[in-house]
């Protein structure tokens, strides 16, 4: 059956909350963006134009804000989407021979997703968690941290299984200046 | 009154100018490539950028503050404004590169970002001769680039709709393209897309930039991102001439060059001319030009037993007299066309009623609803209708209106039509009678040239000189563009020059025969009837019939060829009576 692009009533009263928020129209398209790729997975040209529809605004717009951002999907991709960074601390970190071994066990190149529909591998810039690195993000938001080859096997089968890896909160090393400081009074 | 310091200059102004466009208009160059006088201002092309300082007055004196040496003390912003986008204030310093150093680097450096990942491929691209990128980077521009490593490379040869490719490496994003189809087409079809070194314009997926004012863009675009699909690759910049005129696809008469090579048209770009069409034209209009090139007449003919044969000048004008004498005054209709200028009109008219006698003199209305829209387009497909109605093409007393002649040529009212410049049978006016005779006047094959007796070969518009009067009142004068067989392009002093006639070698000159044709205007051909039938009349040329109209119908009165110049004047077509 032909995939149907619609809002339902819900979604239509949750855009309707959304956009009571912005004064404008285009102000409120982010969040309106973000439903829409949660709902559909990735933001095709029926989805651009449903967005644009039901926002009064331009397709033409829509799509250059969903450009813009590179956690909005504009090609389809694959059920698990895996950024990885491979920006400086991660790099130093190896991230580099992680994306390599990740390409080649999925066999699939930077950019691609596997046949199968169940994988995206993307290398990204600075996810902001340098302290744990090197790190990869699953679908814009599970973070999973200090990677190592051997983690990535064990995540990718996890994942082959349905099993979203838990969150896990990485305290903050100790800051010695901040210790010597206190010591010091 | 307010003043500003520019560079060693104080000028005086009035109200809230921008820099660059107060600059502008006093002579001081400024490069800039994404400001655009009918466009919003974004700023974000950073070439414009200038010093800018406030003169410290002393607060008890209200006096200029002076330093240990005696000279003014300016304070000047702590970094480089976009002379774009900033007011002029009273007391404002303005350095720009004439004075300022550091100007002159910013303007160098800002050129060098830009060139950064651009292709430089100036020999292949159609821009080339016309480009701000090129100008600009020649003028203001550092000699080399440092970048010595790969360039991002974007997708080429991108067809953005029918009539626009994109070049998404050589765009800078100054988002003219973009602010046109949203604050004038008002289509809203393009965007910016991507970010930072990767973004370009382009539409939403799946959509074609099919605005029907698509191309307008080409023009405003400042780098050769956007070309015109149909003029791609046809010609370069410097071996045209290009020559002031009018579009005539419909009755606004926008303001265009016809620009031309070997004598044949290339191609329709807008003209600036606030009192028309601003700086734009419809895509249909700008590619009406082959018009001008195709199916065109080349010279007289006359009818021999079934066929046309080419005949000579004076053959065919002996011709047409014999059957117009022939034929009783009454029985003879005169069809002028609303695409002929006011010259050829008035002596078409003086044929009509002072000559042959005929009462029966009308043109025909050539109306296209589907075609009109809320911007320049209108309905009314010809250029001078408004024209036609001022000289008084219609019928005299007792005269029939054009309505009613296929009639009264099948019951024997009339016998013989002569038209001028119009297709009453091809463009399906008119049924094709089976009755009468017809002399035409044509500058193309057309059904009705096809059953003349007598073929006369027309000039276009952009092979003359004459006046048109838009729906809006405003008459624009045209000037040959192209020129007919027989005549010197050289030694026509209105028609445009190309950089090849002005310097180059007669070796390196325009080439070629084809595309001259062996015609003559309206008015010219009016008058040589008129002589055929023993009236002889003697205009010097177009100007001098001008000269008469402007004495015989009031709201040209006092006007010449040189009060009108290049953008026309709007005439007062409903002169109040003077209580
Ligand atoms: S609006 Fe009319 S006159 Fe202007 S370019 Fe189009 S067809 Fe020509
Ligand atoms: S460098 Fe990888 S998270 Fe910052
Ligand atoms: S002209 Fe582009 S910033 Fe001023």
């Amino acid at each position: 059956m032909e995939p149907e692009y619609a809002f339902t009533a819900e979604e239509l009263a949750r855009i309707a909350e959304i956009r009571r928020r912005y004064p404008t129209a285009r102000a409120a398209l982010m969040p309106v963006l973000w439903m829409a790729q949660e709902k559909f997975g990735w933001l095709s040209r029926e989805v651009i134009e449903l967005v644009a529809q039901t926002l009064s605004l331009n397709p033409a717009e829509v799509y250059g804000v969903a450009t813009f951002y590179t956690m909005y999907h504009t090609q389809a991709c694959g059920r698990y989407v895996l950024d990885l960074c491979t920006c400086l601390s991660c790099q130093v970190l190896g991230a580099e021979d992680l994306l390599r071994h990740l390409e080649e066990r999925l066999g699939v190149r930077d950019g691609q997703t596997t046949p199968d529909g169940l994988f995206t591998v993307r290398h990204t810039e600075c996810l902001g968690a340098c302290g744990s690195g090197p790190v990869l993000m699953i679908n814009n938001r599970r973070y999973v941290h200090r990677l190592s080859q051997e983690r990535l096997d064990q995540l990718i089968e996890e994942l082959r299984q349905g099993r979203m890896p838990e969150f896990a909160s990485i305290p903050l090393p100790e800051r010695p200046w901040e210790q010597e400081a206190s010591s010091d009074s | 009154m307010p003043k500003v310091y520019i560079d060693d200059d104080v000028f005086e102004f009035e109200g809230r100018p921008k820099i660059l466009e107060f600059c502008l208009q006093h002579g001081i160059e400024l490069p800039y490539f994404c400001y655009h006088p009918a466009l919003s201002i974004p700023a974000n092309c950073r070439q414009c950028l200038v010093e800018v300082g406030q003169l410290v007055l002393n607060r008890e004196t209200g006096q200029p503050e002076l330093d240990a040496e005696g000279k003014v003390v300016v304070r000047f912003f702590p970094k480089l404004m976009p002379s774009c986008a900033t007011e002029i204030t009273d007391g404002m310093v303005v350095r720009t590169h004439r004075s300022s150093a550091l100007v002159r680097r910013a303007q160098r450096e800002n050129l060098e970002f830009i060139l950064l990942n651009h292709p430089l491929d100036c020999p292949i691209c159609d821009q080339a001769g016309e480009c701000p990128l090129q100008e600009l980077t020649y003028k203001f521009g550092p000699d080399s680039s440092r970048f010595e490593f790969v360039k991002v490379h974007k997708p080429k040869r991108i067809p953005l709709g029918p009539r626009v490719v994109l070049d998404a490496e050589r765009c800078i994003n100054c988002t003219r393209c973009v602010r046109f189809t949203e604050e004038i087409s008002r289509s809203r079809q393009l965007t910016i897309i991507q970010r930072g070194d990767k973004n370009y314009p382009f539409t939403a997926p799946g959509m074609s930039f099919d605005d029907p004012y698509s191309m307008n863009t080409i023009d405003i675009c400042p780098v050769g991102a956007l070309t015109s699909a149909d003029f791609r690759f046809r010609a370069r910049a410097w071996e045209m001439a290009s020559t002031p005129s009018i579009c005539t696809g419909c009755a606004r008469g926008c303001s265009i060059y016809i620009w031309t090579r070997h004598n044949r048209v290339e191609r329709f770009t807008p003209r600036h001319n606030p009192l028309v069409n601003d700086y734009w034209m419809c895509d249909e209009g700008r590619l009406s030009y082959r018009r001008l090139n195709e199916n065109r007449l080349d010279g007289p003919h006359v009818r021999e037993f079934e066929g046309l044969r080419a005949a000579s000048w004076e053959e065919s004008l002996r011709r047409a007299a014999h059957l117009l004498r022939s034929a009783p005054p009454e029985q003879i209709a005169v069809l002028a066309s609303a695409s002929l200028s006011l010259e050829d009109l008035y002596v078409i008219r003086r044929l009509a009623f002072e000559v042959l006698g005929t009462p029966h003199l009308d043109f025909l209305r050539h109306e296209d609803p589907s075609f009109e829209d809320a911007f320049l387009r209108l309905r009314d497909r010809t250029p001078n209708r408004t024209g036609c109605e001022l000289v008084g093409i219609s019928p005299g007393p007792d005269g029939l209106p054009v309505q009613q002649w296929p009639q009264a040529l099948r019951d024997g009212r009339l016998r013989l039509v002569l038209v001028f410049g119009d297709d009453p049978l091809g463009t399906g006016a008119w049924p094709v009678p089976e009755a009468g005779e017809w002399i035409v006047a044509s500058s193309h094959w057309t059904e009705t040239a096809s059953r003349a007796q007598v073929l006369l070969a027309l000039c276009t518009h952009a092979e003359a000189t004459g006046c048109f009067v838009n729906q809006q009142g405003v008459l624009q004068r045209v000037r040959p563009a192209k020129a007919s067989k027989g005549m010197d392009r050289t030694l026509v002093p209105e028609m445009g020059k190309s950089r090849l006639d002005h310097h180059a070698t007669p070796f390196d000159r325009w080439w070629g025969h084809e595309h001259y044709f062996d015609c003559r205007p309206g008015w010219e051909l009016a008058q040589g009837l008129m002589r055929e039938l023993g009236s002889p009349v003697d205009y010097t040329g177009p100007e001098a019939v001008f000269a008469e109209l402007a004495q015989a119908i009031p709201a040209l009165r006092g006007l010449s060829y040189a009060a009108i110049g290049l953008q026309g004047v709007r005439l007062d077509l409903h002169p109040q009576p003077v209580a």
